[in-house]
């Protein structure tokens, strides 16, 4: 029989502690491989986003400013050398349907209305038609819609179609059908196509909203940007690649792609614990074979082949079963990638190369955990090995050394396997997190005998035999009770950790909203809505509104950088007593920005530009013209825009030479003791004028919602590394009672009884849950304030996460008195017979 | 005066898979209360099973085993756990103490196990007893590992005696001992027995352990083969016992 087939054997004779090792291998790589699967998932769907959003186009020069790229702007991309087409279109969001300023009518879901020239368009993208046919002429009265609005709708070829637009609604015929959800990304199937001059009319627009090029042959986009910079002198613009929109894209993700890799590599980190000590303890168990081995003339080399073929068993078996948990894992994930950004990522099909990475990951750090085990196996001495089991406190000292190389094996295969779009900084703070787990792991073995007595105490005065033998089982291989407990610890402080910073940006959230929205209630529009529209005032007539302000946000270009910035009436703020000012005079400033040629900065924008109160900031308006605006405060938090805080602005500004032309969302605020009646009347108004109004605190929900969805599968996947643990504290306890197997008969010879071998067992699952759960806390705090702090987030204010820490102690306790039952009805099984005779 | 322990036509059969093995094969015998009696017999021959099943550490096949009167041959696992912590002490070849705990816990054992207070009353007494009597005084707070052989050997049966069993079990118990420590030993036991009045049942392969008791039943292939009677002999000479091994061809 070869030595590998022992090995195989080896692993047979315990198949318990084969099995679970192989699930904590299996865990560790399903997590990974889904991961990876999502991260493809997410870059095939932001290809095909690109794809959806530019067609073929090389290029595209997308208005800044909100009256858009005027004609000339579009003439002089059309003149530009290397240009072959240029197809502007324009792009709103608005509804279908009667007017919605008339009383009664139905306010149905959005659309989003693109304009196109239709024959430069056509060349750019490409439009799947299911019946009908294709735009023409830039100027006829014709839409194509997309299949879904069309069963969504009940439109069919033919229907006639109300575009509500800036003034009466335009009526439309469909006379085209585009297949599925269409090509328009955000649109969410709900997608009108029309010529752009009927666009323009209908939203009353003068410029377009962006225009998408395609270069001749041979012509370089560097080239034809450089041309462009020197052309478009008219107004600021955006320029940007298909390879700039994909960058975006992925950036949106990111962070979420970075906390998964993460956690995944975590998983990873504590299921190669579980490899090292399954590894470790057949080769203690197996010392007597080994120095036979040794003995009968086999050499250090076999003895290495022999653990690593055994290692490689599991590690292929483990990572095969993986791939299948990672398929399941992945969908879950994607589902909350939707869920979270609204991004098609979708995990429907096996990806090949993630398959492979994860497979390969899984079985090398299977080897990797085996590298020790299987050095101390060949160390075995034939006379030694046969005189007694190998227990050398070195064997402690060379494990923790190992543990440091493991994780630095893990670190780079996790680094390797790390998702692009995560980018570096996510990797920063993953190491960072990753190394004080590792120092926590490695701490481990030396506070557990006080921690264990400290909190073993309470259970001496019920259960004093048990408690002391307990805890000098868990003292017997201190390195196994450390890794054991190691890869418990990090499981719960993973938990705490994230529910830390979950709560945090929960906190956050809340925090800034009602810090800087001016009313109870949200009311938002689709379109903007011009000062001279009624809306205003018939939502500030109804009875219990105290005030209605009008709040647009918009971007900004200041020294060639965008901002977010946003229209807002100071009195207003003022009244209403929002915004925390770190900078200049409160009343002062508020008052300023409604006389004009003031602004407020946040303080990230501040800090950006290095303004202060009493600096100016000089906007570029287009067409060479700027606008100056005096710094007048500095506020803690400002109103969110799309990518930050916004600067704040007058109304006058902004509806005046920046050319907002109209409000996007009002807040509204009650009179003090307005009953919901008033609620009620205001969010009936808000739907007969096709808003939508919301509570603020449902906006904050609906915040701290999306917060927890994403939270909850970092939760979920931090839940596979207690798993892992709990697997690991099986086999550890398992082991504990193979190894004390005399002893339980000893003492079952001398009077214990069944139940009470079992309890030892219980006991000592519970003396390492609740050290398990103390250091969990301790370090998942520590590893919480390392997240918060480099996300900028720790402030005292935060609070500590106690449900977090609930949780974590509920998971310490009950997952290794749940690991704790077979082990423990092993200890109670044991045949005293059988066990005295075993030496 | 009624024998303390019975055996009554007692077989043990071992299943092995498919196949099975009888370890004992039909036996009888009856220990006087204080006697020292040797179970005698060649390796395999079946006397350490003969004495789990006296001892309450295993159950019979068929027959029965009489303790005080009361047949414990198919006791539950409670009753036969409390007949080992109050009514036997065990004494085994590989000394069998608890690593973790030191001399003075490990002689505690039992009544730590029963839940009793050991560091007070007549415990404490008893436990201080025992320990003089194995002549471990000053060496109670070591553990087992700073212990010698022979050391350990006793304070197994410090914690074998501490009890106050009606009956000591020993297995080899001079098996991984040298010959003076396991004379020590054997002196320890016989004076428990004779100046306390202690029963003892000894299973041993050789001669010289055996010439202390005061009966000796030789068991060969599960069958007692013969029961040598010694009678009491304070100097534990080997001489007459193993004339009449010869005889039986042992």
């Amino acid at each position: 029989m070869g030595l590998d087939r022992l090995a195989w054997r080896i692993l047979a004779a315990r198949p318990l502690r084969t099995l679970l090792t192989t699930l904590g291998v299996a865990l560790g790589v399903g997590v990974l491989s889904s991961s990876l699967a999502m991260s493809a998932g997410i870059e095939a769907a932001v290809d095909r986003t690109v794809r959806d959003v530019v067609g073929s186009a090389d290029l595209r020069v997308a208005a800044f400013l909100e009256g858009g790229l005027s004609e000339a702007t579009v003439e002089a991309i059309r003149m530009t050398d290397g240009i072959e087409v240029a197809a502007p279109s324009i792009e709103r969001r608005t509804f279908l349907g009667a007017p919605v300023t008339s009383a009664g009518a139905e306010a149905r879901e959005a659309v989003t209305v693109v304009g196109i020239e239709p024959v430069a368009w056509s060349r750019l993208h490409e439009l799947e038609l299911v019946a009908g046919a294709r735009l023409a002429r830039i100027d006829e009265p014709s839409a194509l819609i997309t299949e879904s609005l069309a069963e969504a709708d009940g439109y069919i070829l033919g229907s006639e179609l109300r575009i509500q637009g800036h003034d009466q609604p335009t009526t439309l015929r469909v006379i085209g059908i585009i297949a599925g959800p269409g090509p328009v990304a955000g649109a969410a199937g709900r997608a009108v196509i029309v010529p752009v001059d009927v666009a323009r009319s209908a939203f009353g627009l003068e410029g377009v909203t962006r225009v998408d090029i395609g270069l001749a042959d041979g012509v370089s986009a560097r080239d034809v940007a450089e041309r462009l910079a020197e052309r478009l002198t008219l107004e600021p613009y955006v320029l940007s690649s298909p390879a700039d929109l994909a960058e975006g894209l992925r950036a949106s993700t990111a962070d979420f792609q970075a906390t998964t890799a993460l956690v995944a590599a975590i998983v990873l980190f504590v299921g190669s614990f579980l490899i090292v000590n399954t590894l470790s303890m057949t080769v203690g168990e197996r010392a007597r074979e080994v120095g036979l081995l040794r003995a009968a003339g086999a050499t250090r080399a076999q003895v290495v082949r022999f653990v690593l073929a055994g290692a490689l068993v599991i590690g292929i078996a483990g990572s095969a079963f993986g791939l299948v948990l990672g398929l399941l894992l992945g969908s879950l994930m994607a589902g909350s990638v939707r869920a979270l950004t609204g991004f098609p990522a979708e995990v429907s099909s096996l990806n090949a190369g993630s398959l492979a990475v994860a497979f390969l990951v899984g079985v090398a750090i299977t080897i990797a955990g085996a590298v020790e085990p299987a050095i101390q196996a060949a160390r075995i001495s034939p006379v030694e090995a046969l005189r007694a089991r190998l227990d050398l406190p070195a064997t402690r000292r060379a494990r923790l050394g190992w543990l440091a190389l493991v994780f630095v094996a893990v670190a780079i295969l996790a680094l390797l396997a790390w998702p692009p779009a995560a980018g570096a900084t996510g990797a920063d703070r993953a190491l960072g997190v990753y190394a004080v787990l590792l120092a926590a792991t490695l701490a481990t073995p030396f506070v557990l005998p006080p921690l264990a007595r400290i909190l073993g105490s309470p259970l001496a005065a019920f259960v004093r035999l048990e408690e002391r033998l307990a805890r000098g089982s868990l003292a017997r291989d201190r390195s196994r009770t450390a890794l054991t407990l190691g890869a418990l610890v990090v499981g719960l402080a993973m938990i705490v950790a994230l529910g830390w910073t979950a709560q945090a940006a929960r906190n956050a959230a809340t925090a800034w909203l009602a810090d800087v929205v001016p009313g109870d209630e949200v009311v938002t529009s689709i379109r903007p809505i011009g000062p001279g529209e009624a809306i205003r005032g018939q939502l500030a007539a109804i009875e219990g509104v105290r005030s209605v302000t009008p709040i647009a946000t918009f971007d900004l270009a200041i020294r060639g950088l965008r901002f977010d910035a946003a229209a807002i009436v100071g009195a207003d703020f003022l009244a209403d007593g929002r915004l925390t000012f770190i900078d200049g005079e409160r009343a002062a400033a508020l008052r300023a920005l409604d006389v004009g040629g003031a602004a407020i900065l946040p303080l990230p924008a501040a800090e950006r530009l290095g303004l202060g109160v009493g600096d100016t900031i000089s906007l570029a308006l287009g067409a060479g013209t700027t606008l100056d605006l005096r710094v007048v405060g500095v506020v803690e938090r400002s109103i969110p825009g799309d990518g930050g805080e916004a600067i704040l602005v007058g109304w006058r500004d902004a509806s005046g030479p920046i050319g907002v032309p109209g409000a996007d969302v009002f807040a509204v605020r009650f009179e003090d003791g307005a009953g919901p009646a008033a609620r009620e009347a205001l969010e009936t108004a808000a739907r007969d004028a096709a808003l939508e109004a919301n509570p603020l605190s449902r906006v904050q929900g609906a915040v701290t919602d999306a917060l927890g969805r994403v939270f909850g599968l970092f939760d979920a996947l931090a839940l596979v590394a207690v798993l892992v643990a709990a697997l690991g504290i099986v086999n550890t306890l398992a082991m504990g009672v193979v190894e004390r197997v005399h002893e339980i008969g000893v003492l079952r010879a001398i009077g214990m009884t069944r139940r009470q071998a079992s309890r030892m067992v219980v006991v000592e699952a519970t003396i390492l849950g609740l050290v398990g759960a103390v250091l969990g806390a301790v370090v998942g705090l520590g590893v919480g304030a390392v997240l918060l702090f480099l996300s900028g987030g720790l402030v005292a204010s935060a609070g500590l996460p106690w449900a977090s820490i609930a949780i974590a102690a509920v998971l310490g306790l009950a997952g290794p008195a749940i690991a704790a039952w077979y082990p423990s009805r092993l200890a109670s099984r044991v045949s005293i017979v059988r066990a005295l005779k075993f030496e | 005066m009624p024998p303390i322990l019975e055996a009554h036509d007692l077989t043990k059969r071992f299943e092995l898979g498919e196949s099975s093995v009888e370890a004992l094969k039909g036996v009888s015998l009856a220990v006087q209360p204080g006697e020292f009696v040797a179970l005698m017999g060649p390796s395999g021959s079946g006397k350490s099973t003969l004495l789990q099943l006296l001892g309450g550490l295993d159950q019979p096949t068929t027959g029965a085993v009489v303790f005080e009167g009361e047949d414990i041959s198919h006791l539950s696992d409670d009753d036969a756990t409390r007949l080992r912590r109050e009514r036997t002490g065990f004494v085994f070849q590989a000394f069998n103490l608890i690593p973790l705990l030191n001399v003075r816990e490990n002689i505690a054992l039992p009544f730590t196990i029963a839940g009793q207070d050991t560091s007070r009353g007549e415990l404490r007494d008893r436990i201080r007893e025992v320990i003089t009597l194995v002549e471990l005084e000053g060496k109670e707070r070591h553990r087992p590992d700073q212990l010698s052989a022979g050391e350990q050997q006793r304070v197994a049966v410090a914690r074998a005696l501490v009890t106050r069993p009606s009956v000591l079990l020993a297995d080899e118990p001079t098996g991984n001992l040298d010959y003076t420590t396991g004379g020590e030993l054997l002196d320890a036991l016989w004076k428990s027995c004779d100046s306390a009045g202690q029963t003892v049942v000894l299973v041993t392969h050789d001669a010289r352990a055996a010439a202390y008791a005061d009966r000796v039943f030789v068991i060969r292939d599960g069958r007692i083969r013969d029961e040598i009677d010694l009678g009491r002999r304070p100097d534990h000479s080997a001489a007459p016992l193993i004339a009449r091994l010869a005889q039986v061809g042992l």
